[in-house]
């Protein structure tokens, strides 16, 4: 999370909305610190190493799910995406003798004309997202069951590991960890104070030197902490920099694009934002395409997370990514939501899951422990949440 | 005998407004009382109050049915004691059907479960009474706006009112379904039900009523025998008041609005900017015509003054002209001398189109974001012409908006939801005008603000028109139109009821233009 875009300087917040903000970050650190103390191994570098990866899974998904729920649309089929979109790519790889390069572009490609078409027939027919997502459910369940032949279907061929298969067992050397380190930490200063000129340049108020500063010092600090963390295990894991690659495009997008904007427009109030001229079918159809994408490299990442393709990837999923966006503070109304907040609901689920899993807790509580705290946050959001 | 109903010295005030002042009201066992006034004369406000919308003790006074002292909480309260209301706006479930609709909240039931038997054969006889042909299986999304009307009628007899008060209740319905209608309040009128009645329609009215109250500025000005009353002299008693120097259109005045020309002298007449021909529209494809026949223009430095009555089609003019409503079935519309056939909001403010609509909570603003993402929504495309939001094109924009316009409030950053009402119709004009437009459409652009605020938005549009754009003014309040307007069109039914220029500007034509002139044909 710690490469997240250029921030802008934060904007002054009503005090209601800061309270909603620091109760994911304490509710974090509950949990962290309960498992900590519950099993050592927690904080071990190889299983935070593992929670990164796990994370990298369902925040990536959560991440493209947001890109939907921002104008109050919704998907349910990005499970069944993500298994179809993996399973498709195994399928050319271990059973067409594929390159994996050329079957995960194939299949991303696959994802992007899914959802389009999701989009489309969303926006044109006027159709409620959440029962066209449930028809793309059943249907892309079924496609992928019939495309795996209902079988497991490795994602290598002969067992020889490919692109697709270290997808998240590949992780960078120590040196190339730091080395991205620090480069992304140089592109933060860069363009943080190339906006501090530009602000200063057209007379805006410019934050506290010594702020942001210190804002760009816990930022490196954080970066290097991760890198740190996961050198003693064997290095930044390669998921992790896709996590971080998506998650920063898609804030960049929200937040630094018309298109982000109108995101925001659509899910606030559409009639408005049809009125101000806001092109409301052509964004949410860019929205949809661009989850489709997102749908399949989180397949990619799911499939490769098991080893191969079989008929319960992806089973769920989409609900974990719901979930997180909404334990981030996101509206299922649309119109308020953040990558930020996202990423902390991702993360809030992954450790739970993580935690428990050390904790050999059994699969029935996982399920309720996952719920409760879930109505817990979305209670809290109701709660803390009104102005 | 006691009156039905009675209201004693009711006055109702909001912060800023007093709403009613002092009236007194009676309406008697079988009778019809009408109401009449402009709009915002008070009409609403008596019958939420009358009826417990504006609950007892938020208004000073007492009402008194069967001479009795009522206090009521709520609506609610007020049903209880036989009273119904028949908005404009239907309370119907479209879903269902004609007798679910009719027994809604009061089912027929045997033990825990509905008697569906009994509800449809009750619904059956409660129409064959009053002679409605309707099935009550029917759903009600199938039926037409009149009938709709007549549905909801039965439904508040359902409940024994004996005092029902209709609110415009002809005012969507063909002739008729104005025939069954009238037929029906006549023959509750017989049983011994009392009935206020409002409408705009005089000639309706006067052949309808027994008496008539005329309701001014909140106060009832005189109540008359509808034998009395000749429709003259009824609008006489609407108008009554006189126009003080409230409205400063003022042609010759320099511009100091953003992206303004600075001579200060007004675009020379003559090059219209906006020219409509022969329009007409409808609400979709199937629907028969809302506007029909419509033929205006309105030229740069100009204030084009739309007039009429409540669902004379102003707004749906201005919203199908920007492209947010209906379908276009004949007619030629020029905007900046190019054919503009098939408009959309996009594509209008691309052109130099844009609209500040009515409704500016539902339409005009995105109340949980601040000042800044509202101002320059509609302007993204022109501020940004890259891939990314570029601030430092945007926030100058903003800023010089909120300053030249004075939005009161700590910056820009500041959620909309929270301002006055008339700062968030500063941050709506302030983004219509950061499209930099020619031809601005103001939708009752002084609804709900105060006076302060209002002189503002005078201001504004002597400015707008000093720049040489073209405004198209739509107002329920005759003397603002009166007073800000070059031209005037007055829209009757869909359709051009009458244009006046300045010098023919006259309350009493322009309202009877609103009417279509029925003060020639019924008086």
């Amino acid at each position: 999370m710690t490469t997240t875009a250029p921030a802008l300087p934060a904007a002054p917040r009503p005090s209601a909305a800061s309270t909603r903000e620091l109760i994911m970050p304490a509710m974090l650190a509950l949990i962290w610190i309960l498992f900590a103390l519950l099993s050592p191994q927690f904080l071990s570098p190889r299983n935070l190493s593992m929670l990164m990866i796990e994370l990298s899974v369902t925040a990536t998904l959560a991440v493209g799910v947001l890109l939907v729920l921002l104008p109050g649309h919704t998907d349910l089929s990005v499970g069944a995406g993500a298994g179809l979109m993996g399973g498709t790519a195994a399928v050319l790889v271990n059973q067409h003798g594929w390159s994996a390069p050329l079957a995960l572009l194939v299949s991303f490609v696959v994802g992007l004309t899914l959802y389009a078409g999701l989009g489309w027939f969303i926006v044109k027919n006027r159709i409620q997202a959440f029962i066209a997502t449930l028809g793309g459910l059943l249907t892309f369940k079924g496609v992928f069951w019939l495309v795996i032949q209902s079988h497991t279907v490795p994602v290598t061929r002969d067992g020889r590991d490919n692109l697709y298969s270290l997808l998240t067992t590949y992780y960078l050397s120590p040196a190339a960890g730091w080395a991205l380190a620090a480069a992304v930490v140089a592109l933060l200063v860069f363009l943080q104070s190339r906006a501090r000129a530009r602000r200063r340049a057209i007379g805006a108020r410019v934050e506290d030197f010594e702020v942001a500063y210190l804002k760009t010092f816990i930022a490196a600090q954080g970066i290097a902490l991760v890198v740190l963390v996961c050198n003693q295990f064997r290095g930044v894991p390669l998921s992790f920099v896709i996590l971080c690659a998506v998650a920063t495009a898609v804030h960049t997008l929200t937040r630094h694009t018309p298109f982000g904007r109108h995101l925001y427009a659509i899910g606030g109030n559409e009639e408005a934002a049809v009125i101000s001229g806001v092109p409301v079918g052509k964004t949410v159809i860019i929205a949809f395409t661009l989850l489709g994408g997102i749908v399949a490299i989180t397949g990619f990442m799911q499939t490769a997370y098991i080893g191969n393709s079989t008929t319960t990837v992806g089973d769920l999923m989409e609900l974990d990514a719901i979930a997180a966006c909404v334990i981030g503070g996101t509206s299922l109304k649309g119109g308020r939501g953040s990558v930020l907040g996202a990423l902390f609901g991702a993360l809030i689920m992954a450790s739970l899951l993580n935690g428990m899993t050390l904790l050999a807790v059994s699969p029935e509580l996982k399920f309720i422990v996952r719920g409760l705290v879930l109505a817990f946050a979305v209670w809290m959001d109701v709660r803390f949440g009104k102005k | 005998m006691n009156p039905l109903l009675e209201a004693r010295h009711l006055t109702k005030s909001f912060p800023g407004v007093v709403a009613l002042r002092d009236v007194s009201f009676d309406l008697r066992a079988g009778e019809i009382h009408a109401l009449c006034g402009e709009n915002g004369a008070g009409k609403s406000t008596l019958i939420k109050t009358l009826s417990g919308i504006h609950p007892f003790g938020s208004y000073e006074g007492e009402i008194l049915v069967d001479g009795k002292r009522a206090e009521f909480r709520s609506l609610r309260d007020a049903e209880a004691a036989g009273l119904a209301v028949i908005y404009q706006e239907l309370a119907l479930v479209e879903e269902m059907s004609v007798a679910e609709n009719i027994f809604l909240g009061a089912e027929r039931r045997r033990g825990p479960w509905v008697d569906w038997d009994r509800a449809y054969a009750d619904a059956a006889e409660l129409l064959a009474r009053f002679r409605i042909e309707l099935d009550p299986d029917t759903p009600v999304r199938d039926l037409g706006v009149g009938q709709k009307q007549l549905v909801e009628i039965v439904k508040a007899l359902n409940k024994r009112s004996r005092i029902l008060i209709l609110d415009e209740p002809t005012a969507a319905l063909a002739e008729h379904e104005v025939a069954i209608l009238l037929r029906i309040v006549r023959e509750l009128r017989a049983t011994g039900v009392g009935c206020i009645y409002i409408s705009h329609k005089l000639g309706e009215v006067k052949s309808l009523a027994d008496r008539i109250t005329v309701l001014r500025d909140g106060a009832s000005i005189t109540t008359l025998p509808a034998a009395e009353a000749d429709i003259p002299t009824i609008i006489r008693h609407m108008v009554g008041r006189e126009i003080k120097d409230l409205f400063p259109r003022n042609v010759g005045q320099a511009a100091s609005l953003p992206g303004g020309t600075t001579g200060g002298r007004p675009v020379s007449s003559g090059s219209s900017l906006l020219q409509v021909q022969n329009l007409s529209a409808s609400p979709d494809a199937e629907s028969p015509a809302r506007l029909q026949n419509i033929s205006f223009a309105v030229a740069a430095g100009e204030v084009l003054g739309i007039g009429g009555l409540m669902g004379a089609g102003r707004s749906e003019l201005l919203q199908h002209l920007f492209g947010a409503w209906g379908v276009r079935q004949g007619g030629e519309v020029t905007l900046g001398g190019d054919a503009y056939p098939e408009p959309t909001p996009r594509e209008s403010i691309r052109r130099g189109l844009v609209l500040v609509t009515e409704d500016r909570k539902r339409l005009g603003l995105h109340l949980e974001q601040p000042i800044g993402f509202n101002l320059s929504l509609s302007s993204l495309d022109r501020l940004n012409p890259g891939t990314f939001l570029d601030e430092t094109a945007e926030e100058p924009a903003n800023r010089r908006f909120f300053d030249a316009l004075r939005i009161k409030a700590p910056g820009l950053e500041t959620v909309v939801g929270g301002l006055s009402g008339g700062n968030q119709q500063k941050v709506v004009l302030g983004k219509a005008l950061m499209t930099e437009p020619q031809v601005v459409f103001l939708d009752e652009p002084t609804r709900g603000i105060d006076v302060g605020a209002k002189l503002e938005v005078y201001h504004l549009i002597n400015e707008l028109t000093a720049q040489g754009k073209a405004v198209v003014l739509v107002s329920s309040e005759l003397p603002e139109l009166m007073g800000m307007s070059d031209r005037i069109v007055m829209l009757h039914e869909g359709r051009v009821g009458g244009e006046f220029t300045r010098d023919q500007f006259n309350q009493e034509a322009l309202l009877a233009a609103a009417m279509g002139n029925q003060s020639t044909v019924a008086g």
